[in-house]
Order: C-alpha cells, then structure tokens, then sequence
C-alpha cells in the first residue's frame, strides 16, 4: 500500500459518511470501513483477527450490562401505572401556575424521566396521557404539543439515561458518575421549560389557563401513586452515592421494583412477554451499535487520526471556548439530520480526545454532548420527539408540535450558555461524591 | 407468538421465499425470546447478589463472571431479530425517499455489505471461539470456561448471515420486478411512519399487537 495510514483514514471516514448516508445500517457501515481500513494498514490476517476478536470482547464488559436493565425500567413504567400517576399529582400540585397543565406536564416527564432512559418512549406515553387533558382544558394545540415533545427530552439527561451509558463506554469516563452528574443539569432544564411555559402563558393568556380548584386533601392523596419514582431515585442514586451497589446492581433493583409493581397492577402474559422482547431488541441495537463502531475507532486509532484532529485543534488560534462553541454548532447542524446515539458513536472518537485537549472535564462534557443530543430531538427538519407526538396525534399538525417546541430550544440554549459559563454546575456533584 | 407477527413476517404467502423468510424468523423469535428471559435473570440474580451480599454477607460467589459470561446473550442472539424488524438504527433521511428500482439498488448494496463484514466476523469469531475452546481458557474469579459464551457470537452471526441472503433475494426479486408485492424484507419507512412505529411500542401495542389483542 502506498498510501500514507492518514490518507486511509480519511479515506476511511468519507467512505462511512456515505455509507451512512446511503442508508447502510450504521454498525454495519462502520464495522464495514473499520475491517477494510485495518486490512489496508496491517494486511488480511492482522487486520480481519482483530476484528473478529472486537465484537466479544467489547461487549462482555461488566458496566455495559447496565443497558438492558435501564431500558427494561422504561419499558415496564408505563405498565406500572406511573405516567398516569405522576401526571394526576403534578397537575394537582402545579395546576395553579399560568399554562399550569403544561408545567405539570414538564414536572410530570421529568418524573418519568428517573424511571426511563428513552425521550422518543417518555414523549409518545405523555402525548397519550397528558396531551387530551389540555386540550380539554381549552389550551392551545402548539403549547400541548410542545410542552410534551420538550418534556421527553429530559429522560436522556436525567439518570437513568442509556444516552449516557453510551457517551461513557466510548470515551471510557465512569458510568457513575456521569449518570449524577446529569441530576442537577435535568432538574435545571426542567426548570427552564416550565418558566418558559409561565412567561408564554402571562403574554398570552388564552393559551393555556391556570387550574385550580384542588383540596390539600385531594393533592396528597394523589402523593402515594408517584412512589415508585421516589424508590427507584433513591435506589440508584444511593447506590451510586454511597457505593453500596454497582450501576448494574441499582439498574436491576430499580427494574425489579417497578417489575413487582407491574405484575400488581395485573401485567401478565403477552405484555410482559412484549416488553421484554423490546427490550432485547433495543439492548442488541445498542450492543451492535457499540462494536461495530469499537471497530471502527481502532481502526482510526491505527491511522492516527484522532491525534492529528487533536493537534489541528489545539493548534487553532483561537481561546478554547470558541472552539468549544464551534463544536457545538457542528452538534447541532449535524443532530438535524441523525439520530442521536448514531452522531455521538460516529463524532465522539475523534472529536473528544480534541476536547480533552484543550482541557474540558470529561463529566462536563458527556453532559454538554447529551444536551445538545435532545435539542436536535426538537428542531427540524428530523426532530424524532415532535414526529412522536404528532403521529401519537394525529390531529395535530407536525408544523404545529415544532412551533410549540420552539420556546423550549431558546431555552436550552440559555441553559447550555449557563453549563458553558458555570461549569460547576455539572461538576460539582460528580466532585462531591469523588471526595466521598 | 401472537401479536409479533404483525410487524414480522406475512403468516402466509409469498412462495418459497416466503417459507424461507417464516422458517429463519422462528429461529430468529427463539433466539430473541431466549435474550429477553437472559434479561430477567440478570434482573433477578442481581436482586438475589445484592440481598444475599447486605443482608446475609454472602454474596454470589463468581457473581461478575457469571454476568459476564451471560452478556453475549442479550449482546448477540436477538441481533437477527432486530433486522427482519428492521431496528438497527440508520440513516432514513436519503433511502426512505428512495422508490422503486433506486431504493431496491441502495438495499442491495447494504445487505452486500453487510454480508461481506458478517462473513468475516462470523469465521474468525469462530476461530475466537475454538481458540478459547482449545486453550481451556476461564474467567480469572470462578473458572468458568469462556467458550460457550464466545461462540454464541458467530452462532448470532450466522442466523443473522442467513437472514441477509434471505433479504438479498428479496430484494433481487424486486430490483428485477418492482411491481411485485415484497417478500422477506422489511420495507423501509418515512422517519415519520418510524416514529410513528416507536410511538406504538412505547405504549406497547407495537410488538404485543393491538390492545384488544392482548390478554
């Protein structure tokens, strides 16, 4: 080969964009480039031996068996009755406010969101459960919609969150940590949006009229059906806190307590049997997904590139931030067009060890890249939480669910601007628990 | 397995292929089923390690191991399964704009594709996997041998192999007709018509059928 090893992996990362592009499964796709690329640089028997060996030897990593257990909680909490319950009490709780259902309905996702990983599945239960209740209340179809599509996003930031697990085996920062740290970053994000709805609904009061009505008795009444929640918060974030179980561990005691309460609520048979079907199909999904890139990062390892990015980045004469920035945009632009977990496998391998660097926190940044991953789940042209909603319901146009979005992304972009200025914000309880 | 047909396989029709396509998805439904109860157990042996460990002081012993060995089961038998389901993420933007013979020609290049990649992992995951068998190689804590968990990868990928020949000749047959009612494949989607679909399995009616259905 007279090729240099970095004309191959240019070659290399051209070739997966159209790959991708063309529509070729992305673990397919990669692990396609990354066997060709290590074939080209270290011949047919080294190359096609160390890709054989990736598929096992990446999975069986005892911090990946997480996943199943965070994905079978978000499976089994709708079963479970929470969504209905978490719904009933933060309406009785919050109804009150301006545009008082849609705040309810922020608070509500973001309950949800401790019990399940997943936006696109937080997003289409809550379009079932929260959206007929403001229509009926006279609010505007964008605020519903929105307030709905927004809402979801929250589940990748607050733990548990698959999108995280995802961010920590690749850059191989610690699970636990980063799943903490999404805690405080989640709860502002949920603060943000429900001013936004309170400000919409002050200028514009038709939209969305405050509920009132409810008793004391009546609010903490509606307490005891959200305590699952509280259980499984406080499981795992105990657990990761005091140590006294690993992420797995948690994962699976949290999956058992809403499993119990499922099989009370009379789950049984083919919904059981479904839910567990999905959530093998998704587990392999994320499996696939995570060494069929593996492959392709070791082959860009041998090529050298990472470092080259690196050095190209560092050596830009520009502050840090600006950079930082620039990514950021790059994220966006990028997230308009692919899925989530897609964009952080295919960028992560050469964009961190860039961002590394220039001498950002690698907790710090999972959360900044996880943020940026949800806010592309809400802009056009693909924004996967808005096609949700809208085909949930269908008599809301897809325009309108996006409209109603809007507010809520300036709202991430001054959360993100305050994550970009206050960085203490992600990194001190992650900090807290080191000093532990 | 009533209600998982829906998004699977027609339940009849479709000539030979069609057999070929119904014959692999039970196979496919079988290894699935088997990940999904591997999930479960994981749920509850760890629920077992963690009483057992803090209430008792006796936890499992060869508990990471055992997780470890086990992780190939839900890492790799439903990986076929989620490709007749056509679950393996992807970019739909392009391809789902796709139609006819231009769509059938960008699904012939990614079963090829992958064909190529999974024959390659499929041999030397075996070579992985005899190597193991041969050296007697065992987890460091118990000693429990490596290689049943490492052959379960190019068991995986040899179902998953067969599946993509099944697609390929679907798409063959609908490259040369296009009008031809499709057979074997799964037929991509619009990222609406996707989310759509997601929308449905997260309340649970996408693979356990409609909700009248489920009992």
């Amino acid at each position: 080969m007279s090729l240099s090893n970095e004309t191959i992996g240019i070659l290399g990362v051209i070739g997966l964009l159209v790959l991708v592009v063309i529509g070729v499964r992305v673990y397919i796709a990669s692990a396609l480039v990354g066997l060709i690329g290590l074939i080209a640089i270290l011949g047919w028997q080294a190359g096609a031996g160390i890709v054989g060996t990736i598929p096992h030897s990446k999975s069986i990593q005892y911090t990946l068996s997480v996943l199943p257990m965070f994905i079978l909680i978000g499976y089994l909490a709708f079963y479970a009755g929470l969504t209905q319950a978490l719904f009933d009490a933060a309406r009785k709780w919050l109804g009150w406010l301006p545009g008082g259902l849609a705040v309810a309905t922020i608070f509500a996702t973001a309950g949800f969101a401790a019990v399940s990983g997943a936006s696109t599945a937080t997003a289409a239960v809550f379009s079932r459960v929260a959206i007929p209740e403001m229509l009926r209340a006279g609010y505007a179809k964008h605020l519903a919609a929105g307030a709905v599509a927004a809402g979801g996003t929250l589940a990748a930031l607050i733990p548990p969150s698959a999108l995280m697990v995802i961010y920590a085996i690749i850059v191989e920062t610690s699970v636990g940590q980063l799943l903490l740290a999404g805690f405080i970053p989640g709860a502002i994000s949920a603060i943000s949006y429900a001013a936004i709805v309170v400000v919409w609904s002050i200028i514009n009061p038709k939209i969305g009229q405050p509920i009132r009505g409810y008793t004391w008795g009546q609010r903490f009444a509606a307490l005891p059906g959200t305590f699952p929640v509280v259980v499984v918060i406080a499981i795992i974030f105990s657990a990761m806190y005091l140590g006294w179980a690993t992420p797995t561990e948690a994962g699976a005691l949290g999956a058992f307590v809403v499993f119990v309460i499922a099989l009370a609520k009379g789950m049984r048979g083919a919904p059981l049997k479904a839910a567990l079907l999905e959530t093998a199909k998704l587990t392999v999904v994320i499996f696939s997904l995570i060494w069929g890139v593996l492959i392709f990062v070791r082959f860009l390892g041998f090529a050298g590139l990472p470092e080259k990015f690196t050095e190209f980045i560092v050596g830009l004469p520009l502050p840090p931030i600006a950079i930082m920035i620039m990514i950021l945009i790059a994220y966006f632009i990028l997230g308009m067009f692919m899925d989530a977990i897609g964009m952080m496998l295919l960028t992560l391998p050469v964009v961190y060890p860039a961002v590394m660097a220039l001498g950002y926190d690698p907790i710090w940044f999972g959360i900044i890249v996880v943020k940026m991953c949800e806010v592309c789940l809400v802009t056009p042209p693909i924004g996967l939480n808005c096609f949700v909603v809208a085909s949930v319901r269908p008599d809301i146009p897809l325009t309108s669910v996006f409209r109603g979005a809007g507010p809520f992304v300036i709202a991430d972009f001054i959360t993100l601007a305050i994550f970009l200025a206050f960085p203490e914000v992600i990194t001190w309880l992650p900090k807290q628990i080191m000093a532990n | 397995m009533a209600g998982v047909a829906s998004t699977g396989p027609a339940p009849e029709g479709g000539g030979a292929l069609g057999s070929l396509d119904r014959l692999v998805w039970r196979v496919e439904q079988a290894f699935a089923l088997t990940a999904a109860y591997c999930i479960l157990a994981l749920m509850l042996i760890a629920v077992v390690q963690i009483v057992g460990r803090t209430l008792f002081n006796r936890p499992i012993f060869g508990y990471i191991d055992m997780v470890e060995i086990a992780m190939t089961t839900f890492a790799f038998l439903a990986i076929s399964y989620a490709e007749r389901l056509g679950s393996h993420i992807r970019m739909e933007i392009v391809v789902g704009r796709f139609k006819g013979r231009a769509l059938w020609l960008a699904e012939i290049v990614g079963v090829l594709a992958a064909m190529f990649v999974i024959s390659v992992l499929t041999y030397y995951g075996w070579e992985h996997a005899m190597r193991a068998y041969t050296n007697g190689d065992s987890t460091i804590d118990a000693e429990y041998s490596w290689w049943p968990s490492k052959m379960l990868v190019p068991i995986s990928f040899a179902l998953l192999w067969l599946r993509l020949l099944v697609s390929l000749i679907g798409y063959l047959r609908l490259f040369k007709t296009p009008t031809a009612e499709p057979v074997g494949i799964f037929v991509p989607e619009s990222p609406e018509a996707a989310a759509e679909r997601e929308a449905r399995e997260a309340l649970g009616e996408g693979a356990g059928g409609r909700p009248e259905e489920r009992r």
